[in-house]
């Protein structure tokens, strides 16, 4: 083996090092979060029992919140704090416009789930920090994609 | 004509007035100009005019012309280039209408950024705005970075192999016709896609949905796509079979190999987008594929089995270019030419396996995004090979001359660095949850494409200028304002999107919440800073066109060529 053949060596081990350091902690990441990932309701993914469900149904180009007592907001989301809430996510035809993809990303709680016509998608989050966060749509969707945005605000 | 404008009329086109009359208008236009097409194969065939020219200089074939005066001589740019139909001529046919759509596209670039200087939208309106989105994407992936790379493939690949004859020209040239139709569709069609043409949207023909012509674009796409495949089948032709005997497998230059690896790519992956397109072209009128029900996700799979070996496909070629260019001014070898192959063919392997990354919030399961993440850690090793490969060159080299292509080089190299490690991390499930979809992807692709596909696209510019003119020179220092700017620009304007991104900034947006006005208007400066950079250039090429010729019109990319023995990228440059 020459020289060069050793140092080449020596870099391919270094960098699978950490890259399977690193895929190994995401894969660990993921069997222990998977109720933090979007997921498809009909794979049936297991949510704390105490969660509060709360449908989102995105449209041509605003969300709408359906709170488990029938109440609704569009683009505001009020939720508990310390209190875990399931997302189930759509895409609704409005009246004039087609069910088209969305994607709801709430940044700074990690929060992305896509919203796709016939299929509702879920994931649940634990908001521990009162305040106001902002949330928006990062699929591009049409005319006025840019207006699908909105404040999270976290409540004692 | 009747019962074609009532299948319009019944169908979800819902066309009326002016657009029906527009559509008989590009029927007609359509017409025409396959009767023109016809002409121009037919009756002005280019294989006559190359017959009159080889007869002229005493040849009985044209190949045999092709071969002794032409293949081995530079080829400067002309209007004989559409009806020469050898390797060369198409391929500076592909090269400057890239060059002419990356300074369109680019254009829309600058316009997009500009219109994002108050956080609701002012000078350009969101509907304007979408279509220079979607014009900006589509045409710089598929006109500018594809159109390059295959220009400067066909253009260098027949003195790399020392082509003994050169006979899939009519296909060649009609493939690069039917690209350019692809891609003028795509340009009036105003579609306001971006370039992922995700049904429903594309479906929605109006002007808040996907735009009203928005069919134009689909049809477009697909003659891209076939344009792409005649071309990707002949140079898979040239290379497996016209190669010349003296060269073996393992003494192929490393721009064959990316180029070979390219177009094998772009034929292992297109096919299903291709379907997928054909199917949603039949939605427009009959709505049973991908409007309802689950087969909504259906095209995104579809789209992104393609949609990542393109971005792949749009860095490959110009890999190869770089093991091409760091010998010419290091004066050494390249460091290693096995693990050149292997990074290069690795990528295209790996690359293929990660498609699904872009599709991991859309619900598709906990196995899904356990494997696409997994993968997305794995293909970073033969980019590390690459990446090493091209350090060992620098590092051993004596001496390095920084001439300008060799600039872009460096340049290239260091963003790809940064655009790679920014791209790696989203590969973290939970950091994807929070970047998908914002500025940092943006940040992280504009980093690799400014470097690497516009970057290097420049180097191997600037080292064939004097080809190109017939012995002309550039002006240096106004190409180093050229360099200094395109670098400054990319990496304020790149830099600044990570930054927001990581914030959480929307990506594809006609406007932005208050907050976030600071990196849009640090990104804004950075755009104009390139698109500065880039008139510098057209008024450098304008100006030293018109000089006289001063120098050896030799291309830099063959001087190593003639002399037999390794590769040409391991002989070195002077």
């Amino acid at each position: 083996m020459n020289d060069r053949t050793r140092k080449e060596l020596i870099w391919m081990v270094g960098v699978l090092a950490i890259l399977i350091g690193a895929a190994i902690g995401n894969v660990m990441y993921i069997s222990t979060h998977n109720q933090n990932l979007a997921q498809n309701v009909n794979s049936n993914p297991s949510y704390p029992s105490n969660a509060t469900i709360i449908k989102v149904d995105a449209t041509q180009w605003s969300w709408a919140f359906v709170y488990s007592n029938g109440s609704e907001t569009v683009n505001v989301l009020n939720v508990t704090v310390n209190k875990p809430v399931v997302l189930v996510v759509t895409s609704l035809k409005g009246a004039q416009s087609f069910a088209v993809i969305h994607d709801l990303s709430i940044p700074k709680l990690d929060v992305q789930v896509y919203a796709i016509p016939g299929q509702n998608n879920s994931l649940s989050f634990t908001p521990t920090v009162v305040g106001s966060y902002y949330f928006e749509c990062v699929e591009y969707c049409g005319l006025d994609h840019y207006e699908m945005r909105g404040i999270l605000n976290v409540v004692a | 004509m009747f019962s074609f404008a009532s299948l319009f009329s019944l169908s979800s086109l819902g066309l009326t007035g002016t657009n029906l009359s527009l559509l008989y208008i590009s029927i007609i236009l359509g017409v025409i100009a396959i009767v023109l097409f016809y002409f121009y194969f037919r009756v002005i065939p280019a294989k006559e005019y190359l017959h009159e020219q080889a007869e002229a200089a005493g040849y009985d074939r044209p190949n045999e012309y092709v071969r002794e005066k032409l293949a081995d001589k530079p080829r400067e740019l002309s209007w004989r280039i559409f009806l020469y139909d050898d390797s060369k001529s198409i391929g500076l046919r592909y090269l400057f209408t890239s060059i002419l759509f990356l300074f369109i596209a680019g254009s829309f670039g600058v316009l997009m950024r500009v219109s994002l200087t108050e956080p609701n939208p002012t000078i350009i309106g969101p509907a304007q705005y979408n279509v220079l989105m979607t014009e900006h994407a589509t045409l710089m992936i598929y006109m500018f970075a594809l159109g390059a790379a295959l220009g400067l493939g066909l253009y260098l690949l027949p003195s790399h192999l020392k082509l003994k004859k050169d006979t899939m020209g009519v296909y060649t040239s009609m493939a690069y016709w039917i690209w350019l139709a692809g891609g003028i569709f795509i340009l009036i069609s105003r579609a306001a896609l971006r370039w992922y043409f995700y049904p429903p949207l594309s479906l929605e023909l109006t002007q808040s949905g996907g735009g009203e012509f928005a069919w134009l674009a689909v049809l477009g796409l697909e003659l891209i796509f076939i344009g792409l495949m005649i071309v990707s089948v002949a140079i898979i032709k040239v290379i497996a079979f016209d190669r010349s005997p003296d060269i073996k497998l393992n003494q192929m230059s490393l721009f064959t190999w990316s180029i070979l690896f390219t177009v094998i790519m772009a034929i292992s992956s297109a096919p299903p987008l291709m379907v997928g397109l054909g199917m949603m072209f039949y939605d427009y009128f009959n709505p049973i594929f991908f409007i309802t029900g689950t087969n909504t996700l259906l095209f995104t799979i579809l789209f992104w089995f393609w949609g990542h070996p393109i971005v792949y496909m749009a860095i490959i070629p110009y890999f190869g270019l770089i093991y091409e260019i760091l010998p010419r001014f290091t004066g050494n070898k390249v460091y290693s030419y096995n693990s050149g192959v292997w990074g290069l063919g690795l990528l295209l392997i790996l690359s293929e396996l990660v498609w699904g990354h872009h599709l991991l919030n859309s619900g598709l399961g906990i196995a899904w995004i356990t494997f696409f993440t997994t993968m997305s850690f794995l293909v970073v090793i033969p980019s590390a090979i690459t990446v090493f490969n091209f350090i060992g060159t620098l590092w051993t080299a004596k001496s390095i001359r920084m001439t300008v292509p060799m600039l872009f080089v460096i340049n290239g190299i260091i963003d790809f660095i940064i655009g790679g490690i920014t791209g790696v991390m989203q590969s973290f499930a939970p950091f994807n949850e929070q970047v998908h979809g914002t500025y940092w992807v943006t940040g992280h692709f504009h980093f690799i494409f400014i470097g690497i596909t516009m970057g290097i696209s420049f180097a191997a510019f600037y080292m064939l200028f004097p080809t190109f003119t017939g012995g002309r020179k550039y002006n240096v220092s106004l190409a180093r304002w050229h360099f200094a700017l395109t670098a400054f620009g990319s990496y304020l304007m790149a830099f600044s999107w990570s930054v927001g991104g990581f914030l959480g900034m929307p990506r594809a947006v006609a406007g932005y919440f208050g907050f976030f006005q600071g990196y849009q208007d640090a990104s804004i400066i950075g755009g104009v800073i390139i698109g500065i950079g880039q008139i510098i250039f057209l008024y450098n090429i304008a100006v030293s066109w018109l000089k006289a010729p001063s120098t050896s019109p030799d291309n830099a990319f063959e001087e190593d060529n003639t002399g037999g023995g390794r590769a040409p990228s391991l002989s070195g440059g002077k």
